[in-house]
């Protein structure tokens, strides 16, 4: 027996990061890197990027969902209940995702320009921005963890995802895979600036929130998760990949491996944003009053 | 008819019979526990104690049966929220949604067994045949639901009828938990509610409980002059501490 200590404080919840918990926090990202790639490739028209996106959320993050289920051969009694739950609207978003963007890919490899590549590049993109942001529909459905509950979550994820794209057409430029490289550059650049910008605001909001909310807020500035926060959101997200950014914009260009620098820590800051939000979810204490 | 469950926090003693009874009725793993005590204490030289009896609060508005994806998690006419375990993927989406975090999933390492890797006892046997529970889904409080309904099938009374009553509130020897109809304003625990201030946990979510608890010396909103006399911080005090 134990004196349940946990249900007296603010705890954070544990089920969707910790153990196993880590093959869901990999999903999430997932679908917003798989989502804005596609995206940023729909602009840029590079089959590669959509190519790559399509493998990124059917095999990682689908790939990384099954791995999380307790009963994996159940899944797909996971979209029976799309009227109330946001999970089995993104399954669904998922599913649609991988069927609308295969028959996609089947048609721009094979008849580019037709009016069905059109059509399914249209119901893709839909379905890849589906993707983007229902990760944020999740947790914000979640009232009794305050960090969450807000509708600009939702939004940071899509931005974020959105940024990872931009990151990873940078790589496919360099590869020589039809998207020009200034404007791959150019994008990550004005993503990166929101993007932080973004962050603080959600931050800001969160904090004064309730006090659960700033609780969650400290935690990751000062707490257990300052390393991951100060390290991987701010150093390797947002501060090294603008000094890149800044650099190749002021000198003309920078080597090919800073650029790919740039992006590997761009990966990093959008996982450790995604790690640093699941991890410092908190309840409040389960008897009111007692703080 | 909506079953509820009336938490008297002033009888409680913290005896763990309500947790060992349900563990019997549900032979439970050893790892998981339904019901579970929650003991606050206020510090200084006449320390205040509340202990609260927690399970699920099988909520009117529940979050679990919201965002559970499958239609595993359900609501029946008598408000009494069960998981259909074969239906149940393990996604915990419930277990995160849950306020009052009284949903467990469960995970290999908490069935290892009574005397892991040394010896499987009857009870574990038959618990295997009668109320088998699945590994990689989640669990929670029914309010002894399979009580009620064989009860209810031989024309008892759920609260009255032991037979027709949970194992916890028929266990408790100190009379804290009752058990009744909330649409019943003529049953005990719509009195003692109405008599006794009952409170929900947490009403801010919305979620309606249908458990109450009356008589808390910490935690109920209806406590000024107790709040006056314990104005320390509270610390938490189980039984082994």
């Amino acid at each position: 027996m134990e004196a349940h200590e946990w249900m007296i404080n603010y705890t954070r919840q544990t089920e969707w990061i910790d153990r196993r918990g880590i093959f869901l926090w990999i999903a999430f990202y997932a679908g917003g890197l798989g989502g804005g790639l596609y995206l940023v490739s729909l602009y840029f028209n590079s089959l590669w990027g959509m190519f790559i996106s399509w493998l990124i959320i059917a095999v990682i993050k689908g790939g990384a969902h099954l791995l999380y289920l307790g009963k994996p051969l159940r899944f797909w009694r996971i979209i029976f209940r799309p009227n109330t739950s946001w999970l089995a609207r993104g399954i669904i978003f998922v599913f649609t995702f991988i069927v609308f963007t295969a028959i996609q890919l089947a048609f721009s490899y094979w008849l580019p320009g037709s009016s069905g590549e059109i059509v399914f590049k249209t119901l893709g993109g839909i379905a890849a921005l589906a993707v983007m942001v229902y990760t944020g529909f999740v947790l914000n459905s979640v009232k009794s963890v305050p960090f969450w509950n807000s509708t600009l979550l939702p939004l940071l994820f899509v931005l974020c995802g959105i940024l990872g794209g931009f990151g990873l057409s940078v790589i496919i430029a360099l590869n020589g895979g039809n998207v020009p490289l200034s404007a791959a550059e150019t994008g990550s650049r004005w993503l990166l600036v929101i993007n932080a910008l973004f962050i603080v605001v959600y931050l800001w909001t969160a904090a004064n929130r309730e006090a659960t909310g700033k609780k969650s807020v400290m935690e990751q500035m000062r707490g257990n998760l300052a390393p991951v926060f100060w390290i991987g959101i701010v150093l390797l997200g947002i501060v090294i990949p603008l000094i890149i950014a800044f650099t190749s914009l002021i000198t003309g260009g920078v080597s090919s491996a800073l650029l790919i620098t740039g992006v590997v820590c761009e990966v990093i800051g959008g996982l450790a944003l995604r790690y640093c939000v699941l991890k410092a979810g908190a309840y409040k204490p389960l008897v009111a009053n007692v703080h | 008819m909506r079953w509820g469950m009336v938490v008297d926090l002033s009888s409680c003693m913290r005896c763990y019979a309500c947790i060992a009874a349900c563990r019997i009725e549900h032979f439970l793993p050893m790892g998981m526990s339904w019901p579970r005590l929650v003991a606050l204490e206020t510090s200084g030289d006449s320390p205040t104690v509340s202990t609260y009896s927690v399970r699920c609060n099988q909520c009117k508005e529940a979050p679990c049966v919201e965002v559970c994806p499958t239609g595993a998690t359900q609501k029946r006419d008598d408000g009494i929220v069960w998981v259909d375990q074969d239906k149940c993927v393990g996604c915990r989406y419930c277990v995160v949604a849950c306020p009052y975090q009284n949903r467990t999933f469960l995970s290999r390492d908490k069935d290892k067994g009574f005397f892991p890797g040394i010896v499987q006892t009857d009870f574990e046997k038959a618990g295997k045949k009668l109320y088998s529970h699945q590994i990689g889904t989640t669990e929670k409080c029914n309010f002894c639901a399979e009580r009620i309904d064989a009860g209810l099938a031989q024309g008892l009374k759920p609260g009255k009828d032991r037979e027709a009553t949970p194992a916890c509130v028929n266990t408790c020897p100190a009379r804290a938990l009752t058990f009744g109809d909330l649409d019943d304003p003529d049953s005990e625990i719509s009195r003692l509610i109405r008599e006794r201030k009952g409170f929900q946990l947490h009403p801010e979510y919305d979620t309606d409980p249908s458990v109450y608890f009356i008589d808390g010396k910490i935690g109920q909103a209806d406590t000024t002059s107790i709040a006056e006399n314990s104005k320390q911080e509270p610390t938490p005090v189980g039984a082994e501490q």
